[in-house]
């Protein structure tokens, strides 16, 4: 394909380059300027890690072709400021920690830049409003807006500069807001992430995936793609030398599908070769022979008789199960006043972190193999790694690049394994980088959970028995499950000291997305369940809510669910402390909304309503606060 | 009823630090170095929660230094020592204890050498923000100089150490067990007001109160709330991600809907410190926690401002219209009544 000619103002420099055709503005920025400050975060323009300035206006680079831009005025992070200073907008984010994991922010960054130059005294809601297109899955945005007021304000010189100074320290760093030390390489775009760097000789790979979520491999054919030009490498489950398995708990998830494809989206061979549109050419030349076999996509479906058995040594489907036993709950619910029952679902979820999984791979000098992730658990993946290649585990090594995001969603070894065995049978480092589509079918997610919930309480508030009974889906691979499970049950009764109870917690395989670790690791499943029934029951027995957790929370001294015995306890003072902030007025939960008088506070936010802030309509609104302020 | 209904819901938690049900472990090596500054090598890092600055907070804390005086090695499996895993709430726990004994060790070494040097018993030395001086006496040098003095007499002041929680497994019949060695408690309270024509939520308050033992950083703890916070609130009204016989339907975030600038809540935190008896450093953690008490307490503050119950999540727009088409004014109450009078006779012994 001829390739064409692009001349462009970059960060003021002048830029002319020879590139291909199929590049957007933003492969243009990172592959061929090395520009890696701007992100790639979904490649379809929902998410803004792409963000840059294309003569003056805020674009998402991913959604332009770079010969659009061809002759335009660019502006990337980099060009912000001068090699080793910040904007003011940059020291606000570095002062208020408005950059966790980072992936996000020179994104971010370039749109509250927008933000303030298109109007340099951008109330709080328009500030808002223009951040909408750029999301962040760390911050909670909070200090992202604080700090961009703060930038704001400094600016326009309301406030001095040394707003921007990080806190005094006392005399003790223990308890001080001492500043994040990686918010400076966060803010400028400097911090590189695994997709960002690049090695000399370096090949990339891409992943076949499974067309189908329960099928039986019949044959792979890769002779047609290992002939092209520029492929280095196909390889498939066979090329795996040693015990091949990974997860956390059980071993059960082959490094590519291995006889039969589990889920949807799951590996089944990759390609290196010495450009990405070379491998994805490649992944078309690969010949797959499917027989479908059927599936389960419900958890319930898993335990019924007859029901088709997804890995050979779980013939029942079961990943694992929990029980936990404390007290006669026959006993206990005899003594209740009141029982309530209801069940409670909770949905699939996505991590989301913004970057997608990358990583690169490479045989060193003394012949170790080495991979470079954002990994969670480098520790833990080495040992399996070595397993799989059948090395010495001081012959491999994992490097744990810079996250962009982890959530739990990165303790899976879900693709490095395939790096390591292409550079291995390449002797090149080998490059993989998902796209958001990608990371979604191919990475673990929330358990979804059904809770059968049953509770005795006597009229005085007091808990006297409970049952508790959660059936999850795991997906096609066992990943976390079985540790979901456990803390799920340990923690299921919530911070209350109850004397009987019947907890059993059950996580089966599927033919879906396979579910894993995700922050709270099924803590949130199993406390949403019972956080609502403590709020049902407060009604019913016309109790204020915080006054029947009173009633029965953990003390010192308690016995929790697993019947260890409790030498400290908090809840009593986080009880005080948040009723005590947000002014709760005292009450039963029966729909009481309409009369309450804490409602409305100035520890709230306005309601939006969306587009009202800029443009006409909004003027009048955003004018008027300026000139209330 | 008025189009838009609001009200409050209060939600709590608990929660266990580091791994569950097992021994957990994690190692660290320290080294004071020329020019007063300091090295810390850990084999786990910084996911975005910011424990690369508690590590070093930490490190200046025990080593007399300044945080941006410390530096940290890669993590890296064949340079620095297992320090296992990023997640389970267990960073600041086990690699800030690991860091907080290792950085005392090399800081020992140091102290025997200058005290020898002064010719003052070791226990009088301090060090702190680059200093090192004796209690009671003028004798006072820079971390720089102090340095320099003990690799002239021949020691490098390096330590190494590990720091160990002691969680036990449960019993596979009753499930009996002592999963953690730190626990953490947590309270949550949610305003919002609902649309009852569209069915939309709107979050306008949040106030978290959460036990983190002892705050290394309180705006990195902050942090985590708000963003644990938003991830539960994105949990409670939108986040879906569907299966449609195995075949994933929400494959962008066209189709997986996440909260963006617009859905945030004015987040109100606040830290309580109970602090950790077992551990040098106190602190607990925060991490997973904040996120646990957000989706009940919106759940319990929709049912204060329309009387509707979700007890499936999400609750989406369509959800919430859903319950209301087939929600008669007062059912609830109603049934919670009668249930209340039942319970009343049961108690009279009728
Ligand atoms: S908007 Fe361009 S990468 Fe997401
Ligand atoms: S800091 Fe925004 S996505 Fe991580």
């Amino acid at each position: 394909m001829p390739k064409i000619d692009l001349t462009m103002d970059v960060n003021g420099r002048k830029v002319a380059k020879q590139t291909e055709p199929h590049k957007r503005l933003l492969d243009f920025l990172r592959e061929d300027l090395n520009l890696t400050g701007t992100k790639e975060g979904c490649g379809a323009g929902e998410c803004g890690t792409c963000s840059v300035f294309v003569d003056g206006k805020l674009v998402k680079s991913c959604l332009m072709p770079a010969a659009k831009a061809d002759g335009a005025k660019i502006e990337t992070i980099e060009g912000l400021a001068k090699p080793g200073s910040l904007t003011p907008l940059q020291q606000a984010f570095h002062k208020t920690g408005a950059s966790q994991c980072g992936y996000c922010i020179p994104g971010m960054v370039m749109a509250a830049t927008s933000a303030l130059r298109e109007n340099p005294s951008a109330g709080i809601e328009e500030i808002k409003e223009r951040l909408g297109g750029n999301i962040c899955r760390c911050t909670g945005y909070t200090k992202i807006f604080e700090a961009v007021e703060i930038a704001r304000d400094v600016i326009a010189g309301k406030l001095p500069e040394t707003a921007l100074d990080e806190d005094a320290t006392g005399d003790s760093f223990i308890g001080a807001n001492v500043r994040r030390l990686d918010a400076p390489s966060k803010v400028s775009g400097r911090l590189k992430y695994a997709a960002d760097i690049k090695m000399v000789d370096m090949l990339q790979m891409q992943v076949l995936r499974a067309p189908m979520p329960h099928a039986r491999i019949v044959s792979i054919d890769t002779s047609e793609a290992e002939a092209m030009d520029g492929v280095a490498c196909v390889i498939t489950a066979d090329d795996v030398p040693g015990t091949d398995g990974f997860g956390v708990f059980v071993h059960d998830q082959p490094v590519m599908a291995r006889g039969k494809v589990r889920h949807f989206g799951e590996a089944v061979a990759a390609v290196a070769a010495e450009d990405l549109v070379t491998a994805r050419r490649a992944l078309a030349k690969i010949k797959v022979e499917y027989e479908e076999l059927p599936g389960i996509y419900a958890p319930e479906d898993a335990l019924v008789d007859g029901a088709p058995v997804i890995h050979d040594y779980a013939q029942d489907n079961v990943i694992k199960h929990i029980p936990i036993r404390k007290g006669d709950i026959d006993k206990g619910f005899a003594e209740a006043d009141l029982i309530l029952e209801d069940v409670f679902t909770t949905q699939q979820v996505e991590h989301a972190y913004l970057e997608p999984e990358a990583g690169i791979a490479y045989v060193d000098h003394d012949d170790v193999v080495t991979v470079l992730s954002p990994s969670q658990n480098i520790t833990h993946h080495r040992h399996m790694l070595a397993d799989i290649l059948a090395l010495p585990i001081n012959k491999v090594r994992f490097i744990m690049s810079a996250v962009g995001g982890g959530f739990g969603g990165k303790e899976d070894m879900i693709y490095q394994g395939m790096l390591a065995l292409a550079a291995m049978k390449t002797h090149r480092p080998v490059q993989l980088t998902f796209t958001r589509e990608e990371s979604l079918v191919a990475s673990a997610k929330r358990h979804p959970s059904k809770v059968h919930y049953k509770m005795g309480m006597k009229r005085s508030g007091e808990i006297t028995a409970i049952e508790f009974d959660m059936l999850s889906d795991g997906g096609a691979y066992g990943m976390s499950s079985e540790g979901v499970m456990r803390k799920a049950a340990i923690l299921s009764c919530g911070p209350y000291e109850v004397h009987n109870l019947k907890v059993d917690t059950t996580v089966v395989y599927t033919n879906n997305t396979p579910s894993g670790a995700f922050r709270t690791f099924g803590g949130m499943q199993a406390q949403f369940a019972t956080e609502s029934m403590m709020d049902m029951a407060a009604e019913a027995l016309d109790m204020d809510p915080f006054e029947l957790r009173r009633i029965n929370m953990m003390k010192i001294g308690a016995r929790t669910h697993t019947q260890q015995e409790l030498t400290t306890a908090s809840l009593d003072r986080v009880l005080d402390a948040a009723e005590e902030a947000s002014r709760w007025e005292t009450g039963a939960p029966r729909m009481r909304g309409g009369q309450r008088q804490d409602l409305g506070g100035p520890d709230t936010r306005r309601p939006c309503t969306l587009g009202a802030r800029i443009g006409d309509a909004a003027d009048t609104e955003t004018k008027d606060e300026r000139v209330a302020s | 009823m008025n189009r838009k209904m609001r009200g409050r819901g209060m939600a709590s938690s608990w929660y266990g630090i580091a791994r569950t049900a097992t021994i957990d472990r994690a190692g660290a090596w320290a080294e004071l170095d020329d020019g007063g500054t300091a090295k810390i090598v850990t084999g786990v890092t910084e996911i975005g929660e910011g424990i690369l600055t508690v590590l070093a907070q930490v490190a200046a804390e025990e080593m007399g230094v300044r945080p941006e005086d410390v530096t940290i090695g890669d993590n890296d499996t064949s340079r620095s020592p297992e320090a296992a895993h990023a997640g389970a709430t267990r960073q600041t726990y086990m690699i800030g204890n690991s860091v907080a004994l290792a950085a005392r060790e090399a800081r020992d070494m140091l102290f025997t050498e200058i005290a020898d040097h002064w010719d003052v018993p070791a226990g009088s030395l301090r060090a702190f923000d680059g200093e090192i001086w004796a209690l009671e006496t003028n004798l006072r040098m820079t971390m720089k100089e102090a340095v320099g003095t003990c690799k002239a007499r021949g020691v490098v002041p390096v330590g190494a150490a590990s720091f160990t929680a002691h969680g036990t497994g449960l019993d596979p019949v009753d499930g009996s067990g002592s999963p953690w060695q730190a626990y953490v408690f947590g309270t949550q309270i949610a305003e919002v007001e609902v649309d009852t024509w569209t069915g939309e939520v709107q979050v306008l308050g949040i106030w978290a109160a959460h036990d983190v033992g002892r705050a290394i950083n309180p705006r990195g703890v902050e942090g985590q709330i708000e963003g644990g916070v938003v991830q539960g609130l994105g949990q409670a009204l939108m986040e879906d991600y569907q299966t449609e016989n195995g075949y994933t339907t929400t494959h962008g975030f066209a189709k997986y809907i996440l909260p963006t600038s617009l859905d945030i809540p004015q987040i109100n935190c606040t830290i309580v410190e109970d602090p950790d008896p077992l551990s040098p450093l106190r602190a607990k953690g925060i991490g997973e926690p904040a996120l646990v008490p957000t989706a009940p307490a919106i759940m319990n503050a929709i049912y204060d401002a329309i009387g509707v119950r979700i007890k499936s999540l999400p609750a989406t727009p369509e959800k919430i219209l859903d319950a209301l088409r087939n929600h008669v004014p007062g059912r609830e109450q109603i049934a919670q009544a009668a249930r209340q009078d039942r319970a009343e006779a049961h108690r009279r012994g009728l």
